[in-house]
């Protein structure tokens, strides 16, 4: 935001006028640099208390993120790397040896111990306690008997998959073979849980939600009261094992808007806002190495009703509408830059993306009236978006390129939220194309491919448009169940080229991040799953 | 919203201003309707009226035949090249581009249509209902007075930001008939109040007394005898909620719960050229401008009509 | 007097129960599965749903759930969120900001709003008078929104880092009462100019009633005439307004609080019907009814101060 000379010449009469330039010496304690001024960074309300397992959202994410240290992480060069971790092995990608690095401890003091993983994914996986991430546990032998289904009650509160060797080992067998299961382990669900989490019951005791004891880098400075606490403290745990911050205490502060954010930190009183809103991006170019722009592993899509509607059966139809959208343009004018042309369903974050693979999503009008006449495509298409979070502009845009490209009418249909656009697709009420936007849990290309196009995935997972293809199946069952990363890889890309084909979606944009980060911090840095790395943040004096 | 009410439980004025004027008048109030033809005359000589009724009248001229002040339909997508989206003003695009590419100047025209309609279908729709209920609570007092009084406290208690978010969500998607209706909805415990109160006013009125000993019907009373003499403040309110409908519904599109698009409204317009506004401003200033010189010319026609039925302040 | 309380006190009780019922139909009516729309983009499975439905008594009949609700509040209780945690918790901390909010927006009106009333309305017709009428104009023209992020951006932002004066905090609710000195102004912003018009045209009318010219003709000095006399019954729709003004700066700040990072009870209450958080909008909604109320019978009280002619009984 620009302000003119003018516009400060009227502040300061403003001001002047009411009386008050007197009183305004009075610089506010958080405004100065000092060694142990915390490092300020804004995220949204967590959508609920602090239980690892139930926070599948980015805001809970990034605060347990600073207070719990997971088994691996993900470094600069995209790889998997242990970190609480001292070893996972597996010969047959089933059953998985997890070793823990000695030395980490609880911030109550206990030694962190192999029983804690187990007592946490046992907790996670069982139905009763209702955790949000509790899918992800689905791939371990015995989840079905914690999860015996709607209206009955577990007859176990342990997973047969899971064992313990000693103090810092213990044992996963899953019921598939599954190569990437060592990559998932970074993400929140995770996490493990002391003794004193637990009450008398078993179950986690509110009072450790609203202050979970971590073993992370950061503890919790005092427990957090939802809907009044606007600021979440922390400070640095000196007795971590591993590098720790350079700093001594982190500040994450609550806003609803990120515009207001960014206002904060241009007037110093932010240090790190992690998504500019649109309207801040080309002032913030003008950061310098203060403003980040980066690759983000989300995926933009349009996605076909292929159960509900038979009108779109012929994948020749899917490709020309594909063909109809200028993605270029359409990154470029609506976002400004901030997103980038799709062309592929595997993102360029990840290894495994091929740039180009997506032929179909190379704008072509011509070609693609010729396909969709040809096809005889229906002359009126619906296209169906929530329209909060900012997905209405480009929606429009698409609906713009579909009328004047394909010469056909399109209505868009605004919708409140992307669920009631999955309710009125399963019953029926809807048969139209739909927005949809995908951000990966872990980081490998399987993410983009069983969650949202393996026939397990309708019912349980995101395949909302209904895609089932057993040959795309069985690629991917072959990716899971390979010995190296780099046959995975091959056969998930064989998985990817059918989408390509068929066109169950068609993908739009991959994101972009742009962050942003004060003068008073530097060398702030954002990894794969969209967290700050906390070892290289530092105060500028 | 409702923000907007004029003083709650102000006392009504109107029938006492009759009788000052009355006397000092002589021969040419003993015409029937008076008052109105006072009014009439009076207003015609303000240039606050001449400014306002001006613009009103461009403003519903535009909403009416939109195509006379442009050739270009905003409603055909072919119009709009996202490659030209954001562009300053230029001979083919007099207030520029918007985010789509398309032509503000033709849009702000077009939005007119949308903006207007809810305007005054809501003020129609609040004077009817606030109106008749508050004529028969005013006149019939009692338990129907007491329980339509409870009622308009609750909806007065409710915010109306939650009320028009609760209405709007259950009918899914904003239209100008659903936008207006909760607007409805929501505002018309203000014009029950003002109408309640000045009914009771008039109808202790000595003319009402003698009426009502000469055995006239209720119906009479009421719509012959009372509304006449009690209607001059919903008059002058609903005149000046008119604007402030307008402007609630760029309020409720700013929330994301207005008219939906492809229709365009200028509270549309607005919220959607928001965001880029560092970028392109013409998409939100054009709109802006003409929302708030609408809005104001309302404001003012209230006014003045207040002050030409309410001559003891002139 | 005290019968008069105790009797508008008890009608609060139907009013309450209407509001309650009211939002909670309607809440109930809207459409979307709070459980399912936890999720976000993705999807939970369906018996993770439906442990969480039973939980929270999402699957029994509307009057069933209402009654629930009911009860628990006669008990003092507000319920509990679907993301888990007490919703008196929730409300008690924003239910303070917004009345810090509110109140702040409350007495600028006051002050400005009668202040120029008054002034206007004793210099009827002068130039004066005219320029406080277009300012008034120009308030209510203007959108708060614009309002909200111009001053945020000028005296908060630009301000301090063109002159290092640190007096307005750009957002959030750390530096007391500073803090809702901005966002207090900018709420007010259209009720200033309303009470401004209030007052100058209600002071203007009592200035030439007969009271006041007798209490002229008596001789009393023009200061005591104004101030004691005139001022006095020209306050009573402004206190009517103010009344009934408070509830409407409580709940419906949104936008502001938005602007300027306050927690409180608008935005929450947007972002609770976004959720379908049932128990949180009937809750906010039942303490805005009660402020509602509250506010009036203390306006209704006030009169009698204001004018000795009304009684209660």
């Amino acid at each position: 935001m620009r302000v003119t000379k003018g516009a400060k010449i009227i502040a300061g009469t403003v001001l002047l006028a009411l009386g008050l330039a007197a009183c305004g010496s009075g610089t506010s304690a958080d405004g100065v640099a000092g060694a142990d001024q915390p490092v300020r960074m804004k995220i949204g309300e967590p959508q609920k208390l602090f239980y690892p397992a139930d926070s599948t959202e980015a805001e809970g994410a990034e605060v347990m993120g600073a207070i719990f240290a997971p088994l691996v992480k993900y470094d600069e060069n995209k790889q998997v790397i242990d970190f609480v971790a001292d070893s996972i092995s597996s010969t047959d990608n089933k059953v998985w040896t997890i070793k823990i690095e000695p030395g980490f401890t609880w911030h109550n003091g206990e030694k962190l111990i192999a029983q804690n993983y187990v007592d946490a994914w046992n907790y996670a996986a069982n139905q009763e306690n209702a955790q949000g991430g509790n899918y992800f546990f689905a791939r371990i032998l015995g989840y079905d008997d914690l999860n015996p289904g709607e209206g009955k009650t577990p007859v176990t509160t342990e997973m047969k998959g899971l064992r313990v060797i000693d103090n810092e080992t213990f044992r996963v067998t899953l019921s598939q073979p599954f190569s990437q299961f060592r990559t998932m382990l970074g993400y929140t669900v995770f996490y493990p849980l002391p003794k004193a989490a637990f009450g008398d019951d078993g179950k986690i005791t509110e009072a450790y939600a609203r202050q979970p004891i971590g073993q992370g880098y950061f503890k919790m400075d005092k427990p957090y009261n939802k809907g009044t606490d606007q600021t979440i403290e922390l400070t640095r745990y000196e007795y971590f094992p591993e590098v720790k911050p350079k700093f001594k205490k982190l500040r994450f502060m609550i806003y609803t808007s990120a515009e207001t954010a960014w206002n904060d930190l241009q007037g110093g009183t932010l240090d790190i806002l992690e998504q500019l809103p649109p309207s801040a991006i080309s002032t913030a170019k003008e950061l310098g190495d203060r403003y980040i722009d980066q690759a983000d592993a989300g995926v933009g899509y349009v996605g076909f009703p292929l159960m509900a509607n038979k009108a779109y059966e012929n994948p020749q139809i899917r490709q020309a509408i594909s063909m109809a959208i200028d993605r270029k343009t359409i990154t470029q004018t609506v976002f400004s830059g901030t997103r980038a042309p799709a062309d592929d369903f595997i993102n360029p974050l990840l290894d495994g993306y091929r740039p180009g693979a997506c032929t179909a999503c190379a704008y072509d009008p011509a070609q693609a009236k010729r396909l969709y006449d040809e096809a005889g495509g229906p002359k009126q298409l619906e296209l169906a978006s929530n329209m909060d979070g900012g997905h209405k502009e480009w929606i429009e845009a698409v609906a713009n390129n579909l009328r004047s490209n394909l010469g056909i009418e399109v209505t868009v249909r605004p919708f409140e939220k992307l669920q009631q656009i999955l309710d009125e697709l399963d019953t029926k009420k809807y048969g139209g194309m739909y927005r949809m936007g995908w951000s990966i849990d872990y980081p490998s290309a399987e993410n983009y491919l069983t969650p949202m196009f393996a026939t397990g995935s309708i019912k349980t997972g995101s395949n909302f448009s209904g895609y089932s293809n057993t040959q795309f199946d069985e690629l991917v069952a072959k990716g899971d169940t390979a010995t190296s990363q780099e046959e995975s890889l091959k056969y998930y890309q064989k998985a990817d080229d059918l989408l390509l084909r068929d066109l169950p979606m068609i993908p739009i944009f991959f994101y972009r991040l742009n962050a942003a980060f004060s003068e008073h911090v530097r060398g702030v840095k954002i990894n794969l799953i969209n967290q700050v790395e906390w070892t290289t943040v530092e105060r500028a004096a | 919203m409702s923000s907007a009410a004029p003083p709650k439980g102000a006392p009504p004025k109107t029938r006492r201003a009759r009788h000052a004027k009355a006397s000092g008048r002589g021969a040419r109030t003993a015409r029937p309707a008076g008052l109105w033809r006072d009014a009439w005359h009076d207003l015609r000589r303000r240039p606050l009226f001449t400014v306002s009724a001006v613009l009103i009248a461009v403003v519903l001229v535009m909403a009416a035949v939109p195509s006379l002040f442009t050739s270009v339909d905003p409603y055909d997508a072919a119009g709009c090249v996202l490659g030209d989206a954001r562009q300053g003003p230029s001979a083919a695009h007099w207030f520029g581009t918007d985010n789509q590419g398309c032509d503000t100047y033709a849009r702000t025209v077009y939005g007119a249509r949308n903006s207007v309609l809810v305007g005054l279908g809501t003020t129609v729709l609040t004077a009817l209902a606030g109106g008749l209920l508050g004529l028969v609570a005013g006149f019939r007092g009692g338990w129907l007075d007491a329980v339509l009084s409870r009622v308009t406290e609750v909806f007065f208690a409710i915010p109306s930001v939650l009320g028009a978010l609760l209405i709007l969500s259950i009918f899914r998607t904003g239209t100008v008939w659903t936008v207006t209706l909760a607007l409805a909805v929501l505002a018309w415990p203000m014009t029950f109040r003002i109408m309640r109160a000045s009914v009771i006013t008039a109808r202790g009125q000595d003319y009402v007394v003698a009426a009502r000993g000469l055995g006239a019907s209720a119906g009479r009373l009421m719509f012959r005898h009372i509304l006449p003499n009690a209607i001059a403040p919903l008059i002058v309110v609903s005149t000046i909620n008119l604007g402030v409908f307008i402007a609630a519904e760029a309020g409720l599109s700013f929330l994301g719960l207005g008219v939906q698009s492809p229709d365009i409204t200028w509270g549309l317009m607005i919220a959607d050229a928001r965001a880029r506004f560092h970028e392109a401003a013409g998409p939100l200033l054009f709109p802006a401008a003409l929302l708030s010189v609408t809005v104001l010319a309302f404001i003012m026609l209230g006014d003045a009509v207040r002050d030409a039925l309410d001559p003891k302040l002139r | 007097m005290g019968r008069y309380v105790i009797r508008r006190l008890l009608q609060v009780i139907p009013v309450l129960l209407g509001a309650t019922f009211l939002i909670f139909s309607v809440v109930f009516a809207l459409p979307g599965d709070p459980i399912a729309s936890m999720a976000g983009d993705k999807r939970m499975p369906p018996h993770i749903v439906a442990e969480l439905t039973e939980r929270y008594h999402l699957d029994d009949p509307f009057l069933v759930q209402y009654w629930h609700y009911l009860s628990g509040l006669l008990q003092g209780d507000f319920g509990e969120t679907f993301a888990g945690g007490g919703v008196s918790e929730i409300i008690a901390g924003k239910f303070q900001v917004s009345l810090n909010l509110a109140l702040t927006a409350l007495v600028m009106e006051t002050v400005v709003g009668v202040g120029l009333g008054f002034y206007a309305a004793l210099r009827r017709g002068r130039a004066q008078d005219t320029l406080v009428l277009a300012a008034t104009l120009l308030l209510i023209s203007v959108p708060t929104l614009v309002t909200g992020f111009v001053l945020q951006l000028l005296l908060g932002v630009e301000l301090k880092r063109s002159t290092g004066i640190d007096f307005f905090p750009i957002s959030g609710a750390f530096d007391g009462w500073r803090s809702y000195l901005l966002p207090g102004f900018v709420l007010a912003g259209t009720s200033i100019a309303y009470l401004t018009r209030l007052t100058r045209t209600t002071l203007a009318e009592t200035l030439r009633a007969d009271y006041v010219r007798t209490a002229v003709a008596k001789g009393l000095p023009r200061r005591r005439i104004v101030g004691r006399h005139a001022l006095r019954n020209a306050l009573i729709p402004v206190v009517t307004y103010l009344g009934a003004d408070l509830g409407t700066l409580m709940g419906s700040a949104v936008i502001t609080e938005t602007i300027f990072n306050l927690p409180g009870l608008g935005q929450e209450l947007f972002r609770s019907i976004y959720e379908r958080q049932q128990p949180v909008v009937v809750g906010i909604v039942t303490l805005l009814v009660l402020v509602y109320v509250l506010a009036n019978l203390v306006v209704d009280l006030l009169y009698a101060v204001l004018d000795p002619r009304i009684r209660y009984e």
